[in-house]
């Protein structure tokens, strides 16, 4: 089952494990720059804020009812990333493993092929967590993606346009599929005491992620490419039958545009973010992560795509926000399991 | 003392205490009734007032309009009408849930729905 709880979607699977839990959050974040510059991770401005679609029977349009699930508001100039978090078992020391599928416009963002309901392996068309702490956008080539940037639907920015011709669906979908029981407790057997007392003392972390009318169907957004950013979509180190596929539970997440945020739930949307000059020029974090795990690679389809940037260029549109380029001075490096400063032990 | 009269009376008492404005005077007055009106449902002697009045008194004392329109044996307009959409279902869906914990009741209202797409 899902559940809402604090602007964070709760995907539970009892029936699996009492711990199979998995959280998901929609951070805002600033565009950064398309200027073919592979920029580090912006931080995390806060979760978006999200609200069950079934509450707001009388302004949203009719196919979004068919389609369930959840809504937040994005503002044009706005980016997001996705992040992971899965319940951490003690006795195991480890987080439950989860097998995650996100498409924007039903467009796989790893793969860029149409959504299915299935797992596939070639190429790896999900994410696994909790070795994927995050993702920030299309995967395009090995260790990099393409910002998500909310563009309006009908434009002819978004992914979905790009590669279907159609505006059908827009927004966000998720699905997620839990480790079977017994591949977990073959992968990840209880710990010893004397084990445990060891690992906590070097302050495990599975991640550790940076800090009312109608509406109408141009409101609503869909996801575009933006900024290319440094980050592996990871592979998953597991086989495919160690999936729970029948156990599988799935969100629609809609986006709206700010305005029309207001007009469906009486509510305002979060201020705007900054830009990513602004960002820079305020000393605020840039992240990188570094892992030692093989890496997937980008997807041909989703590479073609054309960003947001390049979009305007074409159309002779004047871009909605600035797209200087920036000099990062500092970068933060975060590694999974280690806190900072810590030395890192490999295998000798 | 009619349940509903009973803790109208109980909640409008306990605001007056800190704040004169919750006088029977001066609440009757913001909702639009005689005073001598409402001193009778709040004794039970009068019949439950409409949904619209319940309604305004939700908000002038800052309770829930569900919990007022419950005690006053009435259900709000918008709840009836869901219910005359699809009333086999919903019949059977309250009937089902009547026996089960809060908790649990919440857990599934507040389930996210996977739809068709």
């Amino acid at each position: 089952m899902i559940g809402l709880s604090h602007d964070s979607l709760e995907f539970s699977f009892p029936e699996v494990h009492p711990e199979a839990k998995l959280n998901i959050q929609f951070q805002r974040t600033l565009r950064i720059p398309d200027d073919g510059t592979d920029y580090p991770l912006p931080a995390g401005l806060g979760e978006f804020p999200i609200e069950h679609v079934d509450d707001y029977l009388r302004t949203v349009p009719d196919r979004w009812l068919e389609h369930g699930g959840v809504m937040l508001p994005m503002y044009q100039s706005e980016a997001m990333w996705i992040n992971f978090q899965s319940t951490f078992l003690t006795d195991h020391d480890t987080c439950y493993p989860f097998a995650v599928k996100i498409a924007a416009g039903k467009i796989d963002a790893v793969t860029g092929k149409p959504w299915t309901n299935h797992l596939r392996r070639q190429p790896q068309n999900y994410l696994q967590v909790p070795s994927q702490p995050w993702l920030d956008g299309f995967s395009i080539e090995q260790g990099v993606i393409r910002q998500f940037v909310a563009m309006p639907l009908g434009g002819g920015y978004t992914a979905e346009e790009q590669i279907t011709g159609g505006a059908e669906f827009g927004g966000l979908q998720i699905m997620v599929m839990p480790m079977r029981r017994k591949a977990f407790e073959r992968y990840h057997p209880v710990v010893q005491s004397f084990q445990k007392a060891v690992r906590q003392t070097a302050e495990v972390h599975c991640f550790s992620p940076p800090p009312c009318s109608f509406l109408e169907s141009e409101m609503e957004m869909g996801l575009g490419a933006g900024g290319r950013m440094r980050q592996q979509i990871y592979d998953d180190q597991y086989k495919l039958a160690d999936w729970e596929t029948k156990q599988s539970s799935r969100c629609f997440v809609h986006l709206t545009n700010s305005e029309t945020w207001c007009q469906i739930t009486g509510k305002y949307p979060p201020t705007k973010p900054p830009t990513a000059t602004s960002y820079e020029q305020a000393g605020m974090p840039w992240f990188d992560w570094y892992e030692d795990k093989p890496a997937v690679g980008g997807s041909a389809t989703l590479r073609s795509l054309k960003s947001v940037v390049q979009v305007d260029k074409v159309n002779n549109e004047k871009p909605v926000i600035d797209n200087d380029p920036i000099a990062i001075e500092k970068v933060t490096h975060l590694r999974e399991s280690l806190s900072k400063g810590q030395v890192r032990e490999g295998q000798f | 003392m009619s349940d509903l009269g009973d803790y109208l009376r109980k909640q409008r008492e306990q605001r007056r205490q800190s704040d004169p404005q919750f006088s029977l005077r001066k609440v009757a007055q913001r909702i639009g009734v005689q005073p001598s009106y409402l001193s009778k449902v709040e004794r039970g002697s009068e019949g439950s007032p409409s949904e619209e009045t319940l309604r305004r008194l939700a908000e002038d004392l800052n309770e829930d309009a569900d919990i007022l329109l419950a005690l006053g044996g009435k259900i709000s307009t918008d709840l009836a009408s869901i219910i005359r959409k699809r009333p086999k279902l919903f019949a059977e869906l309250i009937r089902d849930l009547k026996d089960i914990p809060d908790h649990a009741v919440l857990r599934i209202v507040r389930e996210v729905r996977d739809g068709n797409w």
